[in-house]
């Protein structure tokens, strides 16, 4: 037991403060009742709620967990694709072309500083509050982070790797796919992995904004009835489906790119 | 371990390395990776040792143990009768990489030893001076590491490890990542700086010319683990030529010794 | 850069200049032609009234302000949320990746905390604080500590130890150590941290304005879109996107300076 314990100190500490605030939190709500439920439910009920949500209950924003999230994924998915679609190969296109990077690089600018949910009002406006309008928004959120990256991996190539392909008499096109943008591989899966993480904050927002389902939705709806438990529970599940994606896209940038070790 | 006579500075040891051994637990965890064995050698007041020996394993862990940044697995490391447990400003480090610190200018990573030590003002900066004097880094005192070529980065190392007046100094490969032209030079630097400002040194290097033109004493080190093979004192006096046939007959002596298998 | 044939009449910087310029005034040629000449102009303004109404707007008041106070506010309420951000951010970051049992106690909440988006906290603040400033602080807070906190922390673990050592090997204590040390070796990755921060906060400002508030900027656009003001949406889009872009420099501008040791990397 003791060298159990000096082999894993530092996870017992970690699992004990987590329990502790666990238990404080429990304590100033249930147990004393310093907090109101109102302001404040407690782990348990969230436990609860949770539990409940998760089997389907659809009170009280009418779907259940797993509907709200299939919904928000399906935006976010959406938007995500055409962000990525279209700006890797912009990202790509202005580091290795200079004219084009004239041309496109002062209008990508120009957009880049505006946060995504700016972009809001604007596609509600246009395109109404269906799925359109959310995917334009998650859209400008992917779009961004998805060029930048492509941008800063193609332009990392070394001036040597390209040297080596010219002598050995490799074409424009040849030195773009067999050296640049593999040299470029891992910044833009890092870009990919990026916008999805923006992709996602987005969407939290638009559904929060205009949307009759989904996790955002959920939480705003939540709010006007008074259920901080499931405005909590919608918390973690944002967070957690975030993670999850996060994830899911590591595993792919490991699989793909075989350069072995993150720099 | 036979040691020749010879014209030993004084026989008061500075730093006493008694039976040092040093394992790593292996990478797959199942073993051991045993690194140093036996070090058993003295190192005495203002001589310019050098541990000279081939390859990576072992050298620094070595210095590092004198240093007491890593604590022997075996045996002991004494200063001045001390057991050695923690790193002191008596035992001052130059390193391969420089290490100085790079958000501080040239002035302020000298004075670093002092300040820390609360050293007045007046006397950290007189030892900056002094120390930078020394060196010949007089008018970078303003500079950033990062603006300095190798050579004047690693006699900021030098002086900054002075600066401390420690009573020995530990040298770890200072000169490795140098190019030659500039090699020459600093080996010179140093020797010259050596005369100059007595030190204790202990001077680690795998390069045999350098080894031969610094040391008063040679300890041939082989490897896996690392362990004492030979001892030599170098008699021949300063400056010394890289193309004296004494020179050369030592350098033959001692690379045929060397086991160049790893 | 890779076909870079240097045009001998122009410098690249006098080459970047006039294509900017270019590619500019040819987007609000066809924006204008597009919103006056096509059934776009259903839904879009002509380039030149949003231009115009941007003018307009830092004399004319939108709401109960100009849009300078609009901008005033919604910075005020960045400042004040970054700083506490900042201060506790670095502290945190500092102190996990520096000592084991700091890290042991404190990471596992804040890894808790940390993939939840700011946003996702507004319902929650609106119930705790309201509609007050301090609702909107405690997101935007949210939105910068983050950023700061991970950097800081990645920052204080990846000190090279060879520093640590020899500041050890010169007499320096844990606690000098600490400060001349690993708290200055860090701050490359702490300006990394305060420049994603502040950006990040910028868009959190946005964000929470447009759900629960009467002024800044958030307000603007989203008010803009419930009287169906196309114009206001744009006008208050182009200050949002001015702000963001004047923080983003002034953060690297800042870094340059304060950080030109590290100029020039892998010493």
């Amino acid at each position: 037991m003791k060298s159990f314990f000096s082999k894993h100190k530092y996870t017992v500490i970690s699992a004990c403060s987590f329990v502790f605030v666990l238990f404080i939190w429990q304590l100033v709500t249930d147990i004393l009742h310093l907090v109101s439920p109102v302001m404040l439910p407690s782990p348990t009920k969230i436990v609860e709620t949770f539990w409940y949500k998760l089997t389907g209950g659809t009170v009280p924003d009418g779907s259940s967990l797993i509907q709200n999230i299939l919904s928000s994924l399906k935006i976010a998915l959406g938007g995500y694709v055409v962000g990525v679609i279209i700006g890797v190969p912009l990202g790509v296109g202005m580091a290795w072309s200079r004219r084009f990077e004239l041309v496109a690089k002062p209008l990508f600018d120009i957009i880049r500083p505006v946060p995504a949910l700016a972009w809001i009002p604007l596609m509600i406006l246009w395109l109404g509050i269906g799925y359109a309008s959310k995917v334009g928004i998650i859209f400008f959120a992917a779009f961004i982070s998805a060029t930048v990256n492509s941008y800063t991996g193609i332009r990392q190539t070394s001036q040597v790797h390209l040297w080596v392909g010219k002598t050995f008499g490799a074409t424009n096109r040849q030195l773009l796919f067999k050296v640049a943008i593999p040299t470029a591989l891992p910044m833009i899966f890092t870009g990919l992995r990026l916008a999805l993480g923006s992709a996602w904050v987005a969407l939290v927002a638009a559904e929060m904004l205009a949307a009759t389902s989904g996790l955002g939705y959920m939480i705003q709806i939540s709010r006007l009835l008074g259920r901080p438990d499931v405005i909590i529970v919608g918390m973690i599940t944002i967070g957690f489906v975030g993670l999850l994606l996060n994830t899911v896209l590591e595993k792919l940038q490991k699989k793909f790119v075989k350069r072995g070790k993150k720099a | 371990m036979e040691r020749s006579e010879g014209n030993v500075k004084t026989k008061t040891p500075v730093l006493e390395c008694r039976n040092v051994g040093r394992s790593f637990d292996s990478y797959d965890g199942s073993g051991k990776n045993e690194v140093l064995r036996g070090m058993d050698f003295e190192v005495y007041e203002n001589e310019f040792l050098v541990l000279f020996g081939a390859g990576q394993c072992g050298k620094t862990t070595l210095l590092n143990i004198l240093a007491g940044l890593d604590m022997p697995t075996e045996g002991e490391v004494l200063a001045r009768g001390q057991k050695v447990t923690k790193p002191a400003p008596e035992r001052g480090f130059v390193y391969q990489k420089t290490s100085l610190f790079p958000w501080m200018t040239v002035e302020e990573n000298v004075g670093f030893g002092p300040k820390v030590r609360h050293l007045p003002e007046k006397e950290v900066q007189e030892r900056v001076k002094k120390y930078l004097d020394l060196v010949g880094l007089t008018g970078f005192e303003k500079s950033y590491p990062n603006q300095l070529s190798g050579g004047m980065r690693q006699r900021v190392g030098i002086a900054r490890a002075y600066a401390n007046e420690p009573d020995i100094m530990l040298m770890d490969e200072p000169f490795g990542h140098l190019d030659a032209q500039t090699r020459y030079m600093m080996e010179e630097e140093l020797q010259r700086i050596w005369q100059k400002e007595k030190r204790t040194v202990v001077f680690v290097t795998n390069n045999i010319e350098e080894a031969l033109f610094l040391a008063d004493r040679i300890i041939l080190l082989t490897n896996c683990p690392t362990h004492i093979k030979e001892e030599y004192e170098i008699n021949m006096p300063h400056p010394r030529d890289y193309v004296d046939p004494e020179f050369l007959r030592l350098r033959q002596l001692i690379t045929d010794n060397m086991d160049l298998t790893l | 850069m890779i076909d870079s044939t240097t045009n001998s009449r122009f410098s690249t910087k006098q080459l970047i200049v006039i294509y900017t310029i270019i590619s500019l005034v040819g987007l609000l040629i066809v924006w204008e032609l597009v919103a006056r000449f096509t059934s776009a102009s259903m839904f879009l303004p002509p380039a030149s009234e949003v231009l115009a109404a941007f003018a307009r707007s830092f004399v004319e008041p939108i709401g109960q302000h100009t849009m300078l106070a609009h901008v005033g506010v919604s910075l005020y309420r960045v400042a004040v949320a970054f700083i506490f951000a900042t201060i506790i951010g670095i502290a945190l970051g500092v102190g996990m990746g520096y000592s084991k049992l700091f890290e042991a106690i404190f990471k596992p909440i804040f890894e808790f905390i940390r993939p939840i988006p700011p946003l996702a906290w507004i319902p929650l603040s609106i119930l705790w604080f309201g509609l007050s400033d301090t609702g909107k602080f405690f997101i935007i807070f949210l939105g910068c500590f983050c950023f700061i906190t991970v950097n800081t922390y990645d920052g204080a673990k990846n000190v090279d130890p060879e520093l640590i050592g020899a500041a050890r090997m010169l007499g320096a204590s844990e606690k000098q150590v600490f400060f001349k040390i690993v708290l200055p070796s860090s701050v490359p990755y702490i300006f990394a941290g305060l420049q994603i921060a502040v950006t990040a906060g910028w868009s959190a400002v946005v964000g929470s304005e447009m759900i629960q508030s009467n002024e800044g900027v958030g307000w603007v656009i989203i008010r803009g879109m419930s009287t169906g003001n196309t114009v206001q949406i744009m006008v208050g889009i182009v200050a949002i996107g001015i702000v963001g872009f004047a923080l983003a420099n002034i953060t690297s501008a800042l870094e340059r300076r304060l950080c030109s040791w590290n100029a020039q990397k892998g010493m």
